[in-house]
C-alpha cells in the first residue's frame, strides 16, 4: 500500500492551504485520490496552521495518523516542530523555512522561542531528518515577492523527490492557482526551492 | 476549478462545503439561504459566485433563523431550496424547525449543518443529527467529500418524495477537509413557483389551520416508516458481512472513514463485520438486526454523540439479540473531543484484544521536546481596528476608576479579547466577593461571552441584580448586531437598564472569512445594497446616548467610551472603521511607516500591552515588524516618549 503523507504548517497568512490545495490537485491529475485536512484556529492572520495532505491509491480519512508524516513542510520553524512532535513519522522529514514569525506569547514574555539548533536536535531525537532552508529572504531578494514564500517551499518539497507526482505537473497546478500577475515570480520561487534542496 | 462546470465524470479536488455547494447546483437549487458561521460559510460563499450565472437566488440573511424561513418560503413554492449553518446556527432556527415539519414541504427542502466536534471554532460541540431525529427528519451524514456532495443532491429527491425537509449533517473534518470529488450532471428544473393552500393536506402551511397541529404531527409520524424503508435501500448504507466473525463494527459518516483505515492498520480488513451508515436517523434497521444477530461484540463508531449507539442499543433489545455493544456510552471511545484514526484504531485493537505496543522512549522524547514548542496564542491581526478599541475602552475603565468591571463578550474576531494568552496560567479562585484582575493585553479584557447576541442580554441581567462593584459593559460587532442584538437593544431601552454597549463596526463579517452584511453595502452576490447604520438603528429603537468614532483615533475613542461609562443610561459607542484586511484588499487604507528609535524607549512594554502581532519586544526594545505592519499607527500612540512613531 503505497500513500504519502504530508503535513504543511505554518502561519494565517502565510499560504499553507494553498500550498497543500496545489499538491492535492496535482496528486488528482496524476491519477491518485487526495485528502487534505485542514487544521486552524480563529484568526485570519498569525495563527497556527496545519493542513494535512494524503496522496494514494486508497486514502480516506482527511487526517494524518500519529508517527505519520513522511513530510513535515513547514513555513514557519516553530510551527514545523509542533507538527513534527506529532506527527513526524521515524525517519521522517522536516524541511522547514527558517524566518521565525514570533508568537505573541514569546513578544510578551510568556514564552521562549525554541532556536533553529534546539529544533535540529529535537528532529534528531525523534529519529527524523531536517533540512532548514531561509525560503523567505529568496522570495523577497530573488523571486521579488514575499508571498511566494511558500512557493519556494512548495519547489523545495518537489526538489526532495519524495512526492509520487510529476514535477511538470505540479508547476501547472502552481500556475493556475496563484494569482495572474504573479505567475513568473512564483515560477521563479518554484525553482528557487527546488535548487536549493537538489545541490 | 469553476464550480458551476457541467462536465460529469471529471474529477476535481473540492472543498466538503464546495462538495456540498456543488451538490445542491446539480440538484437544481433555486433559493439558497444562510448566515456565515464555521465551519460551514464556504458552503453559501460557492453558491453565491455562481447563483446569478446560474439563475438562482443566493443570500446572506441576517441570521440564521431568518435564512431557513427565507430557504423554507421557496421550498412551499415547489421549487428546491437549501439553508446552511453552523451548528449553533441550528439553536436559532429551532423555532421554525420543529413546527415546519408538521406541514413539510412541496419543492425540496435541505438543511445543512456543520457540526464541530471538538470546537475548533465553535462555543459548543453540540451533535445536531439529534435535531432531526428530534423533529422525525431524515438525517444524512457524509464519510467524504464525495458524499457530501451526492447526498446533498440525492436529498432533495428524498425531501420529494417524503414531503419532508431532510437533514445533512457535516462536521468541521468533512467541511473543511478536501478529497476527490467525482462530477455529476447538473440538473436544469426550471420550475415554476406555485401555491395551493390545502396541497394534499386542508391548511398545509398553517399549522393552526385544521386538522391543527395533533393531526399534522399524526402525518408526519406516518412518515417515518417510509422513510425506515428508503434508507435500506441507499448506497450509503452498507454491511459488509462474510463468514462468522465475532466483532461487528458500526460506523457512521466519517467515522467510517476513521474505521476502514483503523481496520487496514490492524490487519483486520475483511476480518470483521462492517455496517457502513449513512442515515444516523432512521437507521436502516434491517442492516443493524442482521449485524447485531450475527455477531458477538458491537463497536459503535460514530463522530460527536452517541446517536446510532443509542439507538442500537434499543433495537438489540427489540430483537432480542444478545450482543455486547460499545463506544461513546461504554467508555470505549471518550463523549467529548473528536475521534480521528488513532482513536479508533485503540478501540478496535481493545475490541478484538490485539495489543498495541507503545515506544515508550519516543513517548519521552515527545513530551521532553513539547516543552519547546512555544504556544502561538490566537490574536487579532496587525493593525486590527478593534486593537484600538480595546486600549481605549481599558484606558476609559481606568479613567473612571472601575473597580471590578464586568465586560461582557460576544461572537465575531473582537472574541479573541477573551481568549486570554496560552502562557499565562490562571489557577481558579474561590473568592466570595468581586475580584479585580489586570488587564495586561486585549486578550484579557473580555469576562463572559456564549452566544450571539448574547452580552447585551447579559449585561442587563447583572445591572438589574444589582451589581455596583463596578461599571457594566457589552461588546458586539456590527453583524452580530443586526444577527441578535436589536431585541435586547430594545429591551434595555423598556426596561431601563444602564451600562455601556460597544459595537465596533469593521463593516463586514470578518471572522467568518470576509462575508458581507447590512453595513458592507453589497449582497452575497456583490450587487450594490442599500447600508444600514447601527446607530440609526440604535436611535429608532429609543437609545438616547449614542456615539460614533474612529478606533484608529485613540484619543477620541478613549473619550468617548469614557463619557458613556459616565453616562447614567444605557449608551452605545459605534467605533467604526473598514476591517483592515478589507482595507487591504480594497487598497482604501495606505498605513503610514512606522519609525523605531530605540535610544528612546524606555522599555515600559505599553506598546506589547496594546497587544499587536506586528509590534515586537527583543534585548528589551519595542519595535515593529516591517513583515507585518499595517502602518496603522496605533503603537505610536501608545508609546510615551515618541520610541515609536508615524512618519
Amino acid at each position: 500500500m503505497s500513500e504519502t503523507n504530508l503535513i504543511i504548517a505554518g502561519v494565517g497568512g502565510q499560504g499553507s492551504i494553498l500550498a497543500s490545495h496545489i499538491v492535492a490537485t496535482a496528486a488528482i491529475r496524476d491519477g491518485l485520490r487526495a485528502r487534505v485536512g485542514e487544521t486552524f484556529g480563529a484568526a485570519m492572520r498569525g495563527g497556527a496552521v496545519a493542513s494535512h495532505v494524503r496522496i494514494g491509491k486508497d486514502v480516506s480519512a482527511p487526517l494524518v495518523q500519529k508517527d505519520g508524516a513522511d513530510i513535515v513542510l513547514a513555513l514557519e520553524p516553530l510551527e514545523g516542530l509542533r507538527n513534527a512532535v506529532k506527527f513526524l513519522a521515524k525517519g521522517g522529514l522536516l524541511l522547514t523555512n527558517t524566518h521565525a514569525w514570533i508568537p505573541t506569547d514569546v513578544n510578551i514574555g510568556r514564552a521562549e522561542y525554541p532556536s533553529m539548533d534546539s529544533i535540529t536536535k529535537a528532529v534528531e531525537k525523534l529519529s527524523g531528518k531536517i533540512v532548514a532552508i531561509d525560503a523567505t529572504s529568496l522570495a523577497q531578494q530573488q523571486a521579488g515577492n514575499v508571498r511566494t514564500m511558500n512557493t519556494v517551499m512548495l519547489g523545495a518539497l518537489v526538489g526532495t523527490g519524495k512526492l509520487p507526482i510529476s514535477v511538470e505537473t505540479l508547476k501547472q497546478v502552481v500556475k493556475e492557482n496563484v494569482p495572474p500577475k504573479t505567475v513568473d515570480a512564483n515560477l521563479r520561487a518554484f525553482e528557487l526551492g527546488f535548487n536549493t534542496v537538489q545541490k | 476549478m469553476d464550480i458551476a462546470e457541467d462536465s460529469p465524470g471529471k474529477r476535481v479536488l473540492l472543498m466538503g462545503n464546495e462538495a456540498i455547494a456543488r451538490g445542491a447546483i446539480e440538484g437544481g437549487v433555486k433559493v439558497a439561504a444562510s448566515y456565515p458561521g464555521t465551519p460551514a460559510s464556504e458552503i453559501m460563499e460557492t453558491l453565491a459566485g455562481v447563483a446569478q450565472k446560474l439563475g438562482f437566488h443566493a443570500e446572506w440573511s441576517t441570521n440564521e433563523k431568518v435564512a431557513f424561513e427565507v430557504a423554507a418560503g421557496g421550498a412551499l413554492t415547489g421549487v428546491r431550496a437549501l439553508t446552511s449553518m453552523k451548528n449553533a446556527g441550528l439553536n436559532w432556527v429551532m423555532d421554525m424547525f420543529m413546527t415546519l415539519v408538521y406541514g413539510g414541504v412541496r419543492g425540496g427542502f435541505v438543511i445543512v449543518v456543520g457540526d464541530d466536534p471538538d470546537a475548533h471554532y465553535s462555543s459548543n460541540e453540540q451533535d445536531t443529527r439529534f435535531a432531526a431525529f428530534y423533529g422525525e427528519i431524515p438525517c444524512l451524514e457524509p464519510a467524504d467529500q464525495q458524499e457530501a456532495k451526492d447526498m446533498t443532491r440525492y436529498a432533495f429527491e428524498l425531501s420529494e418524495q417524503l414531503e419532508l425537509p431532510v437533514f445533512v449533517r457535516s462536521i468541521t473534518r468533512i467541511c473543511h477537509a478536501s478529497g476527490d470529488v467525482e462530477l455529476g450532471a447538473i440538473q436544469k428544473l426550471d420550475r415554476k413557483p406555485v401555491f395551493d393552500k390545502h396541497w394534499k393536506i386542508p391548511y398545509r402551511w398553517n399549522v393552526y389551520g385544521p386538522p391543527g397541529p395533533v393531526e399534522k404531527h399524526r402525518w408526519l409520524h406516518g412518515q417515518l416508516p417510509i422513510a425506515k424503508k428508503v434508507v435500506e435501500t441507499l448506497p450509503w448504507n452498507k454491511l459488509e458481512l462474510r463468514g462468522k466473525p465475532k466483532i461487528g463494527i458500526i460506523a457512521s459518516g466519517i467515522g467510517a472513514s476513521y474505521a476502514r483505515e483503523a481496520l487496514r492498520k490492524l490487519k483486520l480488513d475483511g476480518k470483521v463485520a462492517f455496517l457502513k451508515i449513512g442515515t444516523p436517523t432512521p437507521l436502516p434497521e434491517k442492516m443493524v438486526t442482521r449485524l447485531l444477530k450475527a455477531v458477538k461484540t458491537v463497536l459503535v463508531v460514530e463522530e460527536g454523540d452517541p446517536l446510532v449507539e443509542l439507538q442500537t442499543k434499543a433495537l438489540a433489545k427489540d430483537v432480542n439479540c444478545d450482543v455486547e455493544i460499545v463506544g461513546k456510552l461504554s467508555g470505549a471511545m471518550a463523549p467529548v473531543g473528536e475521534i480521528n484514526t488513532d482513536i479508533v484504531t485503540s478501540a478496535i485493537a481493545k475490541v478484538a484484544g490485539i495489543k498495541l505496543t507503545e515506544d515508550k522512549a519516543r513517548e519521552l522524547a515527545r513530551a521532553e521536546i513539547s516543552k519547546l514548542v512555544a504556544p502561538r496564542s490566537s490574536t487579532l491581526c496587525p493593525g486590527c481596528q478593534h486593537l484600538g478599541s480595546y486600549w481605549a475602552l481599558k484606558q476609559a475603565l481606568r479613567k473612571v476608576g472601575a473597580n471590578v468591571p464586568i465586560v461582557n463578550g460576544d461572537i465575531g474576531c473582537y472574541e479573541q479579547g477573551g481568549y486570554g494568552i496560552a502562557g499565562k496560567v490562571i489557577k481558579p479562585s474561590t473568592s466570595t466577593g468581586s475580584v479585580r484582575y489586570s488587564i495586561d493585553s486585549p486578550y484579557e479584557t473580555l469576562d463572559t461571552n456564549y452566544i450571539m447576541g448574547g452580552g447585551v442580554g447579559l449585561m442587563q441581567g447583572e445591572f438589574h441584580a444589582g451589581y455596583k462593584d463596578g461599571p457594566i459593559v457589552a461588546v458586539a460587532g456590527d453583524s452580530t448586531f443586526f444577527h441578535a442584538c436589536i431585541p435586547a437593544v430594545i429591551s434595555a431601552v423598556y426596561n431601563k437598564a444602564k451600562g455601556l454597549f460597544l459595537v465596533m463596526d469593521n463593516s463586514w463579517t470578518a471572522m467568518t472569512g470576509h462575508q458581507p452584511n447590512p453595513t458592507t453595502g453589497v449582497t452575497a452576490t456583490g450587487e450594490p445594497a442599500k447600508v444600514l447604520r447601527v446607530e440609526d438603528v440604535a436611535k429608532a429603537c429609543g437609545v438616547e446616548f449614542i456615539k460614533t468614532v474612529d478606533p484608529f483615533d485613540l484619543k477620541a475613542t478613549t473619550a468617548a467610551i469614557e463619557e458613556a461609562l459616565k453616562y447614567d443610561g444605557f449608551a452605545i459607542v459605534v467605533t467604526r472603521r473598514l476591517c483592515t484586511l478589507q482595507a487591504q484588499r480594497q487598497k482604501k487604507f495606505v498605513g503610514k511607516r512606522m519609525v523605531v528609535d530605540q535610544s528612546k524607549c524606555t522599555s515600559c512594554k505599553l506598546c506589547v500591552s496594546l497587544g499587536c502581532p506586528a509590534v515586537t519586544f527583543k534585548n528589551n526594545k519595542g519595535g515593529v515588524d516591517p513583515l507585518l505592519c499595517n502602518g496603522c499607527a496605533l503603537c505610536a500612540q501608545v508609546c510615551p516618549t515618541g520610541a515609536l512613531r508615524a512618519e
